[in-house]
């Protein structure tokens, strides 16, 4: 029977949260048992993926005032707010331990969270590829890389997640991208706490978790403790991640908008037409506008013709043509005027927010 | 080109098939590497390349550069040993071309080898480098189509 070792760490500074997994991965050695790794951090912070620019996604002034350290991993995917209200649950096995298809790794890694949920009475499942979603909505991402010899998969128990703070901490072009992004993680982000109606105590799910592991791994789990070279490399690894030169590594990872979940991105644009700025907000969900907001230095009257354009294109593809001919339908039925801005150039800052790298 | 379960394996190329890199050498004396076909499939989309700069020194076995999918950050194992002589800023700039191309467009970097002939003696061509890779990919269940 495979024996996996568990170390449960508690509370550890914000940077061992991130550095063990990669101290723990960069010294299996062949033959070495597969680990997990349960842990929290004493306080907030702010973990950006591997391949992410600090400086172009992160409010770094805001992060230094506020005491926050900012701390790259080397797991991809965006920036995110961290604090005690998450176990993080890091998987350090070895490669031949995992399957090789990303799909049945992640289905793998998975499991053992959506079972907790579920034992919790939340209706947690796998958004494939690596989202877990409760009726639309998302409770974690999680991630994969491969350190040294092994493969690791890290994600959460996500007891609470402050939405605030995860808008506060990512830069943004206005306060008013900013809004929409607290609005829509408080749209399309759950939480124990929020499906619950309160935080559940931590050692009663870490246990629903750990026997959820030992039945989808049909493994033994043996409690245990870091080694004194993982001990060893987790502090060099703290200090190489508290050092600007990690920090401010350029990284070449441009995404669209901000990712809120597998289906849903905010995105913006803004462009210049004979008659002023447009700038556009756009969140799309499943390929569609899910919400919509239109700002400038235009003029357009009637005032309400905005808020009539933002409605109308709502569940909408995004498709120029039939942007353009949506509002156009607005504009007739509305007499809108709005001198040197045609409906056309709000279908073309639409899809330019959508479609720009 | 040969196929085996719908991965490309051109015979031109020098491989390493657990690490799923190739290597070609280039008429100048420098070598080309770039991951297989096996590697783009199994990363998914990629969305970041980030080989080591220009200069660098690279160890055959160690990291040369990094790839980031969407789902995956993982690095790519250097074939053989040298100095970094050039980089495809085409891949940087458009990561997809290691999904697309990743025997052409897509490749990752150019190395000046410390030994080409031994070290290319560590690695599989031809006939011999599909049937290896053929006994990787059946024995891990993968396949490209």
């Amino acid at each position: 029977m495979l024996r996996v070792r568990v170390v449960e760490l508690g509370l550890v500074s914000p940077v061992r949260s991130q550095s063990v997994y990669h101290a723990v991965g960069y010294a299996l050695r062949p033959g070495d048992p597969p680990t997990i790794l349960l842990v929290s951090p004493t306080d907030p912070y702010v973990s950006i993926g591997f391949h992410q620019d600090a400086e172009r996604e992160v409010d770094l002034e805001h992060c230094r005032a506020a005491g926050l350290p900012v701390i790259r991993r080397e797991v991809g995917g965006g920036a995110v707010y961290l604090d005690h209200n998450q176990v993080f649950t890091q998987w350090i096995f070895p490669r031949e331990a995992v399957p090789v298809r990303l799909e049945d790794r992640f289905a793998l890694y998975v499991q053992p969270l959506v079972e907790t949920y579920r034992s919790l009475g939340i209706e947690a499942a796998w958004r494939p590829v690596n989202d877990i979603h409760v009726r639309g909505r998302k409770i974690g991402g999680t991630g994969a890389a491969s350190l040294g010899e092994s493969e690791v998969l890290v994600g959460s128990l996500m007891f609470d997640f402050n939405h605030q703070q995860m808008a506060r901490v990512l830069k943004v072009s206005s306060e008013k991208m900013r809004d929409k992004v607290v609005q829509s993680l408080e749209e399309y982000v759950t939480t124990m706490r929020r499906e619950l109606g309160a935080v559940p105590p931590r050692d009663e799910v870490v246990q629903r978790y750990l026997d959820a592991c030992a039945a989808a791994l049909g493994a033994e789990l043996v409690p245990g403790t870091l080694t004194a070279e993982e001990e060893e490399l987790a502090a060099q690894l703290d200090e190489r991640f508290l050092s600007d030169e990690w920090l401010f590594q350029k990284g070449g990872l441009r995404q669209r908008g901000i990712k809120i979940h597998e289906d849903v991105r905010l995105m913006e644009s803004a462009i210049k037409v004979p008659g002023g700025l447009i700038r556009v907000i756009v969140r799309v969900h499943g390929g569609r506008i899910d919400d919509l907001s239109l700002s400038g230095d235009f003029t357009l009257l009637p005032a309400l013709g905005l808020a009539a354009i933002e409605q109308a294109v709502r569940g909408l593809v995004v498709h120029r043509d039939e942007l353009s001919r949506r509002i156009q339908d607005v504009y007739r039925a509305l007499g809108v005027q709005s001198p040197g801005v045609t409906p056309d150039d709000f279908a073309s800052a639409i899809a330019q927010a959508v479609q720009a790298a | 080109m040969a196929e085996v379960r719908g991965c490309q394996i051109p015979e031109d190329r020098y491989y390493w098939p657990e690490k799923h890199v190739w290597a070609r050498p280039e008429p100048d004396g420098t070598v080309t590497i770039g991951i297989t076909d096996t590697a783009q499939h199994l990363a998914k989309t990629i969305i970041s390349v980030t080989p080591r700069g220009v200069g660098r020194q690279v160890q055959r076995g160690r990291s040369a550069g990094t790839l980031e999918s969407g789902k995956w950050v993982g690095p790519v194992t250097s074939p053989i040993s040298g100095e970094i002589v050039a980089v495809n800023d085409a891949a940087v700039a458009n990561p997809k071309l290691l999904n697309e191309d990743p025997y052409g467009a897509g490749w990752f970097a150019r190395i000046r080898p410390d030994d080409w002939a031994s070290e290319s003696r560590e690695l599989v061509t031809g006939a011999e480098a599909v049937e290896a890779y053929r006994a990787i990919l059946e024995r891990e269940g993968i396949s490209c189509a």
